[in-house]
């Protein structure tokens, strides 16, 4: 699963926790992939996922969050995704 | 001072123009001359310089208050207005990838209507919206 949090260089916001949205992420799903993508680098990328207001972040390339979650909502969006995943496999 | 009219011809806006910022709290007179008349100063043309030049990069008025506010804050700084600019280009690229959509749609039907002495019964384009509007009921 490929975790991406959109953010713009200097804003305070963006990046308050990410160090905690990390951990969590990594702790709920230790095989993820975290990566912090700064929106002006890859604005068509950003548009094609719908982004529109900073931060967000997408899943899968799903745009999950249109503001930065409570580490309890990340868990509860990737347990979710995990959940649905695992009932599309059977 | 500058009456509504001088200020506004002076902005190139129309009088209905400048009231319609006035109602939605973008701008006020300076002070009410005693016939009752608005009076603005030389800080209104540049605050209307600013709120035309703001639409120009596809601000809305909302948007426009909240850039003018921002500037009279003092705790506000650079960053605060960037972001509020980078948002705004995520939200033109968005529309400009739907206009590109519609135009590449508009090409395939223009491309596919080829005979153009078809009676407008039988024109392509025509059944292809109507073939789009078809997609799109429930």
């Amino acid at each position: 699963m490929i975790i991406e949090l959109f953010y713009a260089e200097g804003c305070q916001q963006c990046l308050r926790n990410r160090e905690t949205l990390k951990a969590t992420a990594q702790q709920t799903l230790p095989d993820m992939v975290w990566r912090e993508i700064n929106v002006l680098e890859e604005i068509d990328y950003a548009v094609e996922l719908g982004i529109l207001t900073l931060p967000a972040i997408a899943i899968d390339q799903e745009l999950v969050f249109t503001k930065l979650p409570s580490a309890a909502q990340l868990t509860q969006a990737l347990i979710e995704r995990v959940t649905k995943e695992k009932s599309y496999g059977n | 001072m500058l009456t509504i009219g001088k200020v506004a011809a002076t902005a190139q806006i129309s009088t209905d123009a400048l009231r319609y910022y006035e109602r939605e709290g973008l701008i006020k007179p300076s002070s009410i001359s005693e016939g009752g008349y608005r009076l603005y100063n030389q800080d209104a043309v540049m605050r209307l310089h600013f709120i035309k030049q703001a639409q120009a990069c596809g601000f809305t008025l909302s948007e426009i208050r909240e850039l003018l506010l921002l500037s009279q804050h003092t705790s506000a700084c650079c960053n605060d207005v960037r972001q509020l600019a980078i948002e705004k280009k995520l939200q033109l690229e968005a529309k400009i990838k739907v206009l590109k959509m519609m135009s590449s749609s508009l090409d395939a039907m223009i491309t596919n209507c080829s005979n153009h002495s078809l009676p407008v019964t039988d024109c392509p384009i025509l059944e292809a919206i109507a073939d789009i509007h078809e997609v799109k009921k429930p």
